[in-house]
């Protein structure tokens, strides 16, 4: 039976039409998959159905509702929610308050009744927290419950938003990226979870992910979806065999170029490396996220920073840029000048058009208002322009259409034929693996392992993500804030805690014998710290 | 005919000053994300400074050119000076902080400017105003007289807005100020020095502010509320330019100006002018802003 | 729960013992202070409801506040109603105009909100409460005079009626401190709060934007409006001059230095705006090293914008809440050491 039905939606943005007649169908129980390249109108789709935009043309039909016009809050009380792309938990309220307020906005509650604590408030107040306190053990957040929910990790966020969602009790749940920035491992524990979030609580799902696994895995159906049109709808193994969804979107599997290392002309081993760092620690507050790292680029090399969630890939980027201060530690003067690239270089463009096509189209277009992947390959066609020696790109693939990634990489590669140093943070290993002369496997803050590339990637435990752990389980999030001062969550992914070498040699051990992450260990001895 | 006119010019007059004074904060809010309320008080600040040079420090028996130049300079070079300071002291470590906490800075910067300048000039006292042309020089148009005054200001603020608007435009400097102003920390990233940048910003702002204090002094009851106040004038002109656009904030301070001398043909009073800025605040946001909070909330 | 409810009535009880009597044996002068001071601790108030809970931005307290001193002036002077009645009035005319402030905060957020704001006080400064259009009821700008009221039949005239007036205001201004602090907590209170972190996610959550934002700006003019409204009773007249646009910028700031997301922090504001420039030009004049000086109500908002922007700097979370987060790392260190020994024990 039809649950939600969307006809001829059309969404105009200025001159840009974001949503072009498009229609849709979901049945009750089922899980929907949307795809489509960046920029295809996936969010805004998004936006439409759960009522934060209002479409230009077009109905939306819930059940037995119209609700083309209807407020945000009023679909919600029909049993539409949604998660964000963006995060956008209430950071200041702790996890189990994020949870209460879907549950009592959706009760009739009065504010002063609320405020006197009158009877009628308190019992309803009692049966939220004790729903919250259900969903968040089913979702495995029971330890979370009373942090902030701004200081956990990007990871647990995402987890926290389903569950907040999940708090309307809802009929129809739309999930917008919930795999962004999550590694295999724990993408496919993500499958298992909405799987059973469905088996559960009887919602029905409308799912926007960039990786095919998860939609390949979860989805009962497909819609694919370009520029702003519906280019293909149907069974997952038909959408992955469909040759216009190949052509737009997918693109073809990736040939591996093994070749690509060896035929590198091995870059002169005397010379001295174009970065070099030693001894590096850094962090935010009062935690250090990263310390003891050594690692050097070479003219004209490829390196690839790569390791779990939270390992410190992203600060030590961002400590090596300058935008975090080093706390010890050597960065290569060299560098510092490098990173300077001169602006205002006037270079050919036609270079950055002919890499990305589509960049053309949009040029008179302000780079704010293009969707994240083209914003990606902006950021690069710039730094092609700028003729640099060394460019350090973090995280180019997140949240971006398989074929978008798979030219970003090819980008690296071109970079490098022309002599162009490039470090690379990302989360794809065997991508990553591909392009790279190098790479440094990242573990709790510091260097675990680094070798040649080809070399890592004979690792099988390595590439199959096993030996990539799930550090985003471990959560030393012990953030100092007592000056109430709340770190940029995007910052505050995984950090370890820097503690007596005695401690830490218990915890570890500690850890061993029981089997987790020393990390989810120190979170148990401070919890029990917090009860005395 | 002639009484509406003269209207017109008075209202072009104001439009100008308007305009200038919305112009720094375009400028500063541009590069530097700081909506600047303090800037009423800076410029009233500085024209202080000029008033004080004119009329204290000057010597009676130099001629009148000579000590309005001497003020002048003065007054915008003390603004120059505290544009700096204030960026240098204050707003460099703020800059990754949100929007709105850099605006109540600005306001903790207006209070202290306007208590100081009270303390020192007094308020709520008449001040001879400075006069940039010769008081009673006129222009004969047709058969209306225009005070070489208003020509001035009319002047000055289209001749700065265009001027700004090309030094943003063709000048590497500029583009380094257009580029901060999209992203600091990227522009950091690619070489663009955001210090100086953002310098240079809060002293041309300033600068600008200076100005436009020191032309309006003729205009109005000239006090150091007043100028503070000019605050709401400029933010409506800003927010006709969508706090971006210089052209369009230059015709919306015109705009502004003759929509609120207009009415004191049939009205008198002197605050009713404020409701006309208000009115013209509201109506440009609902208009400017017309997905309501889906925009915003990106 | 219920018993941290009972901890907070049995905290404000004492504190209304405590508080009430302060006053007792200083004269006129600081009589009135302690009155004004709570009279602005309800203009802070406002704003910890408004900004401190949901996040949205206002720089016209003043302005509620001075709606509220005219409408409960006016049913004084014209209707001679009891005080009573009069504040009643005075608060309803400052929840309207709170609602209708509130409409273009639904399109509205931020600096733009904090535009808007900025100029209905300027035009109820410059024009509502002194252009002539609008002298029947605002008596012009000079405004008028309250030569006697009666407050539930008590008549409340000469400088005896102060400590009447302060008795009753900290009465209501602690009940409705509770109210406030309770309220944080509370359904209502996330709801606010989720506004504040994410808009966006509040209104696909379920809660109605509409609602909860008229709502909030409505409860905040009314808490403004309420000290507001026994201004007249205090200082015997109604003027435009304390409400004007600056005293609305020096509660944005006051607030903000003092912590705008706690109740306390209002009621530290309020003695701070109220006492010390009193005993600054009290006490602020003399000679010093043969120099004659003398301190001015000036110095007191240069003051007041320097440490605006030094807090702003150095400690985020206002004076409040670093006092806060210090005792709470004492405390937690305090009960780290304590769990050691136990465990050396």
């Amino acid at each position: 039976m039809t649950m939600l039905r969307v006809r001829n939606l059309t969404v105009r943005f200025g001159g840009i039409v974001a949503l072009d007649d498009v229609s849709l169908d979901l049945n009750r129980g089922e899980i929907l998959g949307l795809i489509g390249p960046n920029g295809a109108g996936k969010t805004t789709l998004f936006n439409c159905l759960s009522g934060v935009i209002r479409p230009d043309r077009g109905s939306v039909y819930f059940e037995t509702h119209s609700l083309t016009y209807a407020p945000p809050h009023v679909r919600a009380g029909h049993g539409i929610a949604r998660t964000f792309q963006n995060l956008q938990l209430w950071g200041s309220m702790t996890v189990e308050e994020n949870l209460m307020v879907p549950m009592d906005a959706l009760g009739r509650r009065n504010t002063f009744s609320d405020a006197l604590y009158l009877p009628f408030s308190s019992y309803a107040e009692q049966a939220s927290a004790e729903r919250a306190r259900a969903i968040l053990h089913v979702l495995d957040l029971s330890r979370y419950r009373n942090t902030l929910a701004g200081d956990l990790p990007a990871g647990i966020q995402r987890r926290v938003e389903i569950a907040r969602a999940l708090a309307m009790r809802p009929k129809l749940l739309l999930l917008d990226e919930p795999a962004a920035g999550l590694d295999a491992q724990e993408t496919s524990r993500l499958a298992e979870l909405l799987h059973a979030v469905r088996d559960r609580f009887h919602v029905s799902m409308l799912l926007v992910d960039h990786d095919m696994s998860l939609v390949m895995r979860v989805c009962d159906y497909v819609y694919v979806l370009d520029f702003g049109k519906l280019l293909a709808r149907g069974r997952p193994d038909a959408i992955r065999s469909d040759p216009k969804v190949i052509a737009a979107y997918l693109g073809e599997e990736s040939k591996n170029l093994p070749g690509a290392v060896e035929t590198l002309a091995a870059p002169a081993r005397h010379e001295p490396p174009l970065l070099e760092v030693k001894g590096l620690a850094a962090g935010y507050g009062g935690l250090e996220v990263i310390r003891d790292v050594e690692l050097s680029v070479r003219r004209g090399e490829v390196v690839a920073c790569i390791g779990p969630n939270g390992a410190g890939k992203t600060t030590t980027l961002r400590a090596i840029s300058g935008m975090i201060r080093a706390r010890r530690g050597h960065i290569s003067e060299d560098t510092l000048r490098l990173v300077s690239v001169a602006a205002g270089h006037e270079v050919d463009i036609t270079d950055a058009f002919e890499l990305f096509p589509k960049l053309r189209e949009r040029r008179r277009q302000q780079v704010g208002t293009l969707s994240g992947g083209e914003q990606q390959m902006v950021a690069l066609a710039r730094a092609i322009l700028s003729q640099p020696t060394l460019v350090m790109i973090d995280e180019m693939s997140q949240g971006l259409a398989p074929t978008v990634v798979r030219r970003l990489f090819e980008t690296i590669r071109l970079f490098r034929e022309q002599g162009i140093a490039v470090l690379l943070v990302e989360q794809f290993v065997e991508s990553a693996l591909d392009v790279a002369d190098r790479a440094y496997v990242f573990e709790h803050g510091t260097i675990g392992m680094s070798g040649a590339a080809a070399e890592l990637r004979r690792n099988r435990k390595l590439v199959a993500g096993s030996y990539l752990g799930s550090a985003a389980d471990a959560p030393a999030m012990v953030a100092a804030n007592g000056n109430g001062h709340r770190p940029d969550p995007a910052l505050m992914e995984v950090v370890s805690v820097r503690v007596p070498p005695k401690l830490k040699r218990a915890l570890e051990q500690r850890a061993e014998s029981e089997g987790r992450p020393a990390g989810a260990v120190v979170v148990d001895l401070l919890e029990k710290v917090d009860q005395q | 005919m002639t009484e509406f006119a003269a209207y017109t010019i008075i209202g072009l007059s104001l439009g100008g000053i308007f305009s200038l004074a919305a112009l720094g904060i375009v400028l500063i809010y541009r590069t530097t994300g700081v909506l600047n309320f303090a800037h009423g008080a800076m410029g009233m600040f500085s024209t202080f400074v000029a008033w004080q040079v004119f009329y204290g420090v000057s010597h009676p028996f130099w001629p009148a050119w000579l000590a309005t130049l001497l003020a002048v300079i003065a007054g915008l070079t003390f603004a120059a000076v505290m544009g700096l300071v204030l960026e240098l002291a204050v707003f460099r470590w703020v800059r990754t902080r949100e929007p709105v906490v850099k605006a109540v800075i600005t306001i903790g910067v207006l209070l202290a400017l306007q208590s100081a300048a009270s303390l020192i000039w007094k308020n709520n006292q008449y001040h001879l105003p400075l006069y940039l042309a010769p008081q009673t020089a006129t222009i004969q148009v047709a058969d209306v007289p225009i005070g070489a005054n208003y020509i001035v200001i009319v002047v000055a603020a289209l001749g700065l807005a265009f001027g700004l608007g090309a030094f943003l435009r063709y000048t590497s400097f500029g583009r380094a100020m257009r580029a901060v102003s999209d992203s600091p920390t990227s522009a950091s990233l690619w070489g663009v020095p955001v210090n100086r940048v953002s310098a240079v910003s809060w002293m041309l702002g300033s600068l600008v502010a200076a100005l436009a204090g020191i032309l309006i002094t003729p205009f109005i009851n000239f006090d150091t509320t007043s100028l503070t106040l000019l605050i709401i004038d400029a933010l409506a002109a800003a927010l006709i330019g969508g706090l971006v656009s210089l052209p369009l904030t230059v015709l919306g301070g015109f705009l502004l100006g003759l929509l609120e001398t207009y009415p004191t043909i049939w009205i008198q009073s002197l605050g009713f002018p404020r409701l006309v800025s208000l009115l013209v605040i509201l109506v440009v946001l609902i208009v400017r802003n017309p997905r309501g909070f889906a925009v915003a909330a990106k | 729960m219920t018993s941290r409810l009972a901890f907070r009535i049995l905290l404000a009880l004492v504190a209304f013992a405590v508080l009430a009597r302060i006053p007792v044996g200083f004269d006129v002068g600081f009589k009135f202070d302690a009155a004004l001071a709570v009279i602005w601790a309800f203009g802070l108030l406002s704003l910890v409801l408004l900004t401190g809970y949901v996040g949205q931005i206002s720089l016209c307290q003043a302005t509620f506040a001075g709606v509220g001193a005219y409408g409960a002036g006016m049913m004084v002077s014209s209707l001679h109603a009891d005080y009573a009645v009069a504040v009643i009035a005075g608060v309803a005319a400052a929840f309207v105009l709170g609602v209708l402030v509130g409409l273009p905060a639904l399109r509205l957020r931020g600096i733009t909100l904090a535009i808007v704001t900025l100029g209905i006080a300027l035009v109820f400064e410059r024009y509502v409460f002194q252009d002539h259009a609008f002298e029947w009821f605002t008596g012009g700008s000079g405004g008028w005079r309250i030569d006697h009221a009666t407050l539930f039949g008590l008549q409340m005239d000469s400088s005896t009626h102060l400590m009447g007036a302060y008795v009753v205001l900290l009465g209501l201004f602690l009940a409705v401190a509770l109210l406030m602090v309770n309220l944080h907590d509370s359904g209502a209170g996330r709801r606010f709060r989720a506004i504040r972190d994410s808009e966006v996610a509040a209104t696909t959550m379920g809660v109605n934007l509409t609602r909860y934002k008229l709502l909030a700006f409505g409860m905040s003019a009314a808490i403004a409006g309420l000290g507001g409204a026994f201004y007249p009773l205090v200082a015997g007249s109604v003027s435009p001059q304390p409400f004007w646009l600056f005293t609305s910028l020096q509660f944005a700031a006051i607030a903000v230095l003092m912590g705008v997301r706690y109740v306390p922090a209002a009621a530290l504001g309020g003695v701070f705006m109220a006492v010390v420039p009193d005993v600054l030009t009290r006490f602020g004049h003399g000679t010093f090293m043969g120099h004659a000086y003398e301190i001015s109500y000036d110095w007191f908002q240069i003051a007041v914008g320097v440490l605006l922007i030094v807090q702003l700097i150095v400690l985020p979370d206002g004076v409040w809440g670093d006092l806060r987060s210090r005792a709470a790392r004492i405390w937690s260190a305090a009960a780290f050491l304590g769990a050691r020994r136990v465990k050396v024990a």
